[in-house]
């Protein structure tokens, strides 16, 4: 073998078959790290309209025709919308099965109560007996003291088999 | 049915914004692609929508999109066919050590960098429904992919394209592109496996017996497409759209056979025969529509799904720039220490690594796949599409800092007029109008 084949030969087995090996234990370890829960998908919404008008703000998210939300996650960070709905978006943050938002509505809304930059407050939790395609929580005014939150419950659409798989 | 005055009037608005914003970037010596692909990103909303919402919401309603996306998608399947035609499969068997060993490191050395990256990332910006090895396989395709085209455009308009870096760094990509598409076709493979009906050793049996196909029996066809061509120095209609046929065809099996639609036009395009005249008459009757047209929308349809917004908060541009520095590195760094190791003088080897390190549209059809198919999520794609505007944009200023032209030209030796011919017709239809 010449001088220059062996420093070709020495230089590749470093430089492509060492790595390669090293991305094996790479995906090898790996497989032990947890991500966060998947909410990602479409969610029916399932609450009493005539206590959604009660809050500030309530009546713009009872004003959504189908009640549909659909949820764009990222990580534990969110994006919240109502795709047959009002210009009605959210951020929120999910800490382990707990998801946390504040809805806030479209300049110009139609609520006479809700002005003022009220925002409704999101809290709900993923239900992991139920395959992670179960929500449980409540909607409620924080700028509100004497007003009551409302319960929901919200249903995955499409199946999380869509995703990338395992 | 589609609303035809809001879709026309998207098309008018995207292809006056692109050539603007493409012919802006030109005159700052860059590739026209860049220009286009930032259009794509101003007309999405991380700035239209974020400045003029409603002006947005008006011109872009969520209803008329698939419509947009249809046509752009159609547009990538004929690019994916003028990129194949482009790859000579030939000019691979015969490159140098230098070019075996840059090739390839410049695919390993991304890949894994970008698969230690995922073990920072997935915990922060996927989720479970995600496996850690489709989104670490995924990263590795997308940071290893080089944008041929736009590649070939650059060394083009830099005259190096028969310089020993120009064409190293060509056959290089090519490589990388192929396998980079290989990769991407397994994990899309894997995916769609676990979640369909087909077992995956059918599926892979049917993608294995649709290249052979390809390749002894379609191949064969279009052998015969050349030979008419040199007997009547052109054509007919009817049989350019029998090819045109080949290659839609090409992409419904690979798409019926659960990869990409993509993949099929690709493997269509590389199995052509590669006479540099008979490539380009092909790329002629093909690149107009397809560069001026069609692929503007593909970079609309990317910014409408690229929120820079999305990246909330320090952590994520933390992300972001960790993304850009293991993608620079791995391509850049990688490339330019198997250049070194491979005997070249230390800026040649860092000019290849620069133009490795070039991405752009590939890395754009990759990221919309890995959004499609949900391997990444909508941050991690925005993250990801900044990365290759700016390893794009990267690619000239620092190609003529480190590399210039009394280095680049007269001195390294030239390859056969028949190749440059062929690449120069190349850029001009693949990477050209475009970039």
């Amino acid at each position: 073998m010449s001088g220059s084949n062996r420093n070709f030969v020495l230089a590749y087995a470093f430089l492509v078959i060492l790595p390669l090996v090293g991305l094996a234990g790479i995906l090898k370890a790996g497989r032990s790290l947890t991500a966060p829960i998947s909410i990602d998908g479409l969610w029916t919404l399932r609450v009493d309209s005539t206590q959604l008008d009660s809050l500030p703000c309530g009546k713009v998210l009872a004003a959504v025709p189908d009640k549909t939300i659909a949820i764009a996650q990222s990580g534990r960070t969110f994006v919240l919308t109502f795709p047959s709905g009002q210009k009605l978006t959210a951020s929120g943050t999910l800490d382990g099965t707990t998801l946390r938002a504040f809805l806030t509505p479209p300049e110009g809304s139609s609520d006479n109560n809700c002005a003022d930059g009220h925002q409704l407050s999101l809290l709900a939790s993923v239900d992991r007996k139920a395959g992670s395609n179960l929500l449980n929580g409540t909607l409620s005014a924080p700028d509100c003291q004497s007003c009551a939150s409302v319960g929901f419950h919200a249903e995955r659409q499409a199946p999380v088999a869509s995703k990338g798989g395992h | 049915m589609p609303n035809l005055f809001t879709l026309v009037l998207q098309i008018t608005v995207i292809l006056a914004v692109c050539r603007l914003v493409g012919s802006l970037f030109r005159k700052f010596h860059q590739p026209r692609v860049v220009g286009e692909m930032f259009a794509g990103i101003l007309l999405g909303p991380s700035l239209l929508g974020w400045i003029a919402p409603q002006f947005s919401a008006y011109l872009f309603p969520p209803s008329s999109l698939g419509f947009l996306n249809a046509l752009s998608q159609v547009g990538v399947v004929i690019f994916m066919f003028l990129v194949g035609l482009g790859i000579n499969p030939k000019e691979l068997k015969h490159q140098s050590h230098a070019a075996v060993l840059v090739s390839h490191v410049s695919i390993t050395a991304p890949f894994v960098l970008a698969s230690l990256l995922a073990l920072y990332l997935y915990p922060r910006v996927s989720d479970d429904s995600v496996s850690f090895t489709n989104f670490a396989l995924f990263m590795g395709a997308a940071m290893s992919i080089t944008a041929f085209p736009v590649l070939a455009r650059i060394l083009n308009e830099r005259d190096m394209m028969q310089t020993r870096l120009g064409t190293i760094a060509i056959a290089c990509a090519a490589v990388d592109d192929v396998t980079g598409w290989c990769i991407l076709a397994y994990i899309v493979v894997l995916i769609r496996a676990a979640h369909g009906t087909a077992s995956i050793w059918m599926t892979l049996g049917g993608i294995l017996l649709f290249v052979v196909i390809m390749i002894y029996g379609v191949r064969f066809l279009l052998q015969g497409l050349e030979r008419t061509f040199h007997k009547y120095g052109e054509i007919s209609e009817n049989r350019m759209a029998f090819l045109l046929l080949l290659a839609l065809g090409s992409a419904l099996c690979t798409e019926r056979l659960g990869i990409h639609l993509l993949f099929g036009s690709f493997l269509m395009g590389a199995i052509m025969p590669k006479e540099p005249k008979f490539v380009r008459y092909i790329l002629d009757r093909f690149e107009t529509i397809t560069i001026t047209l069609l692929l503007p929308l593909f970079f609309a349809f990317t910014g409408l799904r690229t929120n820079v917004g999305l990246l909330k908060g320090p952590a994520m541009w933390f992300y972001c720039g960790l993304i850009i520095l293991v993608a620079t590195s791995g391509k850049l760094g990688g490339s330019t220490i198997a250049g070194r190791l491979s005997g070249m003088p230390l800026r040649e080897a860092a000019g290849l690594g620069t133009l490795m390190n070039t991405r752009g549209l590939m890395e754009l059809v990759i990221l919309n796949i890995g959004l499609d198919i949900k391997v990444i999520s909508p941050a991690l794609f925005s993250m990801m599409v900044l990365m290759a505007l700016f390893t794009t944009f990267m690619t000239t200023p620092v190609l003529e800092w480190i590399c210039p032209d009394r280095i680049l030209r007269p001195e390294f030796g030239k390859v056969p007029a028949k190749e440059a011919q062929l690449q120069g017709s190349i850029m001009e239809s693949t990477g050209g109008s475009a970039a």
